[in-house]
């Protein structure tokens, strides 16, 4: 009697997690599930599925070190047991939580383990999905090692090796995902796809990968892949100097952002806007696209988004002479640089600020010694060598910043 | 002063980095999941029955 209130007592705590977690409230369902392990149980297969369950509940909940114990509990587990299915789910897991961790050498190890027992039982679906996961590895590998500094295509080659393999796993990945009909699947595929051939500068490949991310989504009226779909096309359309068709997606994902009602991907929207529309010249749309940005950053507190959008406004209204303007915004970009120790926003703030006082005829005076030692001649000019004629596409990050300083 | 003006036009335009954000949007991974209800349906009603009397 005792051992049957056990098991369902058990069981039944789980279940209440599994439920919990199938709802995506997987803080509700952790403390169901650890209820049901203090519990305990005979049946390993239980206790298997509590392990597996828990590690995905804490990874979704973003807590990596926790997710690995669980997993890793769930391998040692079904490698005593001889479930050799269980094994490869549990070894996929723990491919997927190392990556996260950073652990990239050691996720491979898994992600092989994966798609080993996943072959060997003849596991087409766990075949794909290996595959998949270790695609993810090293696209993650790839990112991890190039500076911010660096464009999409100009990476070393160590880096594009990396990023060639990711193609690779995911191009297999597709064989089988297209031999059996998975749609969904090949939808996100086509998405990963997309965004590794836009790192290694394939643009063109980049749009049509994302295009096929697109039609499937739109197949099954998933709106927030089909969000994640335009704005990724945006993205190769800018490297493509499409900058028009760059606007009709980015337009469509910041509609799609409403929709969703996700107001951090709608600003994200609103300043990829912005611009393409700075490249495109219209600083006035430009402009209209930053304070949106600017009015969401503030509402979600953040201020480093804030200050990005002071900054890009001081610019766009310098651009249209606006001085009076691009002062009162350049000013709010040096405050929140300072606030949130932004040293790159700061110089760069500085800078502007300085620039725009002699265009305002105010005789400035400051402190600051690194107005001072500009002053002195050692002012960079890397910027004025941009124009909007001979684009070039930069980013400002803080590494080129102190490459300035 | 007019000189300075266009040459703060096109630092202007400069910065703006109207480049990309480097903002990717990935597709979500795909956990491997092992589900009890799905467990207890796989399983024969009987030795269930017989399991939860033990």
């Amino acid at each position: 009697l005792l051992s049957y209130r056990m098991e369902a007592s058990c069981l039944d705590l789980a279940l209440e997690g599994e439920r919990l977690c199938k709802e995506g409230d997987y803080s509700a369902g952790v403390p169901f599930f650890e209820a049901a392990m203090q519990v305990g149980t005979e049946d390993l297969l239980v206790l298997s599925a509590i392990y597996s369950q828990l590690g995905n509940a804490y990874f979704h909940l973003r807590d990596y070190t926790k997710a690995l114990e669980f997993h890793h509990h769930d391998l040692t587990l079904t490698r005593t047991t001889g479930d050799r299915l269980g094994e490869a789910k549990a070894s996929g897991n723990l491919g997927n939580t190392l990556k996260v961790l950073g652990r990239f050498d050691e996720a491979v190890i898994f992600c092989q383990l994966h798609l080993d027992i996943s072959t060997d039982v003849g596991d087409k679906v766990g075949q794909a999905r290996a595959l998949y996961n270790f695609g993810n590895v090293y696209h993650a590998k790839g990112k991890s090692i190039c500076s911010n500094d660096t464009e999409p295509g100009n990476f070393s080659e160590e880096i594009n090796k990396t990023f060639i393999t990711a193609v690779e796993y995911y191009e297999m990945n597709l064989c089988i995902l297209k031999e059996m009909g998975d749609r969904v699947a090949q939808g996100r595929t086509c998405g990963n796809l997309g965004n590794t051939q836009y790192l290694l500068g394939n643009f063109c490949n980049a749009v049509a990968s994302h295009q096929q991310r697109l039609l499937i989504a739109k197949e099954f009226g998933d709106l927030a892949a089909e969000r994640r779909a335009c704005c990724n096309i945006g993205n190769s359309y800018i490297f493509l100097g499409e900058f028009e068709k760059a606007a009709d997606h980015y337009k469509r994902a910041l509609q799609l952002a409403r929709q969703l009602r996700d107001r951090a991907v709608e600003a994200q929207a609103c300043y990829s806007l912005g611009n393409t529309y700075t490249l495109l010249q219209d600083y006035e749309r430009a402009i209209d696209y930053f304070l949106k940005h600017l009015i969401i950053a503030q509402d979600l507190g953040d201020r480093v988004g804030e200050g990005r959008a002071c900054w890009s406004l001081g610019n766009a209204h310098t651009a249209l002479g606006n001085h009076g303007q691009a002062m009162n915004f350049t000013e709010r970009h040096l405050e929140i640089s300072n606030e949130t120790g932004d040293r790159c926003g700061e110089l760069t703030a500085r800078l502007n600020v300085s620039d725009l006082q002699t265009v305002l005829g105010l005789s400035y005076s400051t402190n600051s010694s690194v107005l001072s030692e500009n002053k002195a001649g050692a002012r960079p000019k890397m910027s004025r060598r941009y124009s909007m004629d001979n684009l070039q596409l930069m980013t400002l990050t803080p590494e080129k910043c102190q490459k300035w300083a | 002063s007019r000189k300075h003006d266009e040459e703060l036009k096109s630092t202007a335009a400069a910065s703006c980095q109207a480049l990309h954000s480097d903002h990717l949007e990935m597709e979500p991974e795909t956990m491997e999941t092992k589900s009890l209800s799905g467990y207890f349906n796989k399983m024969p009603f009987e030795s269930l029955i017989a399991k939860r009397q033990v």
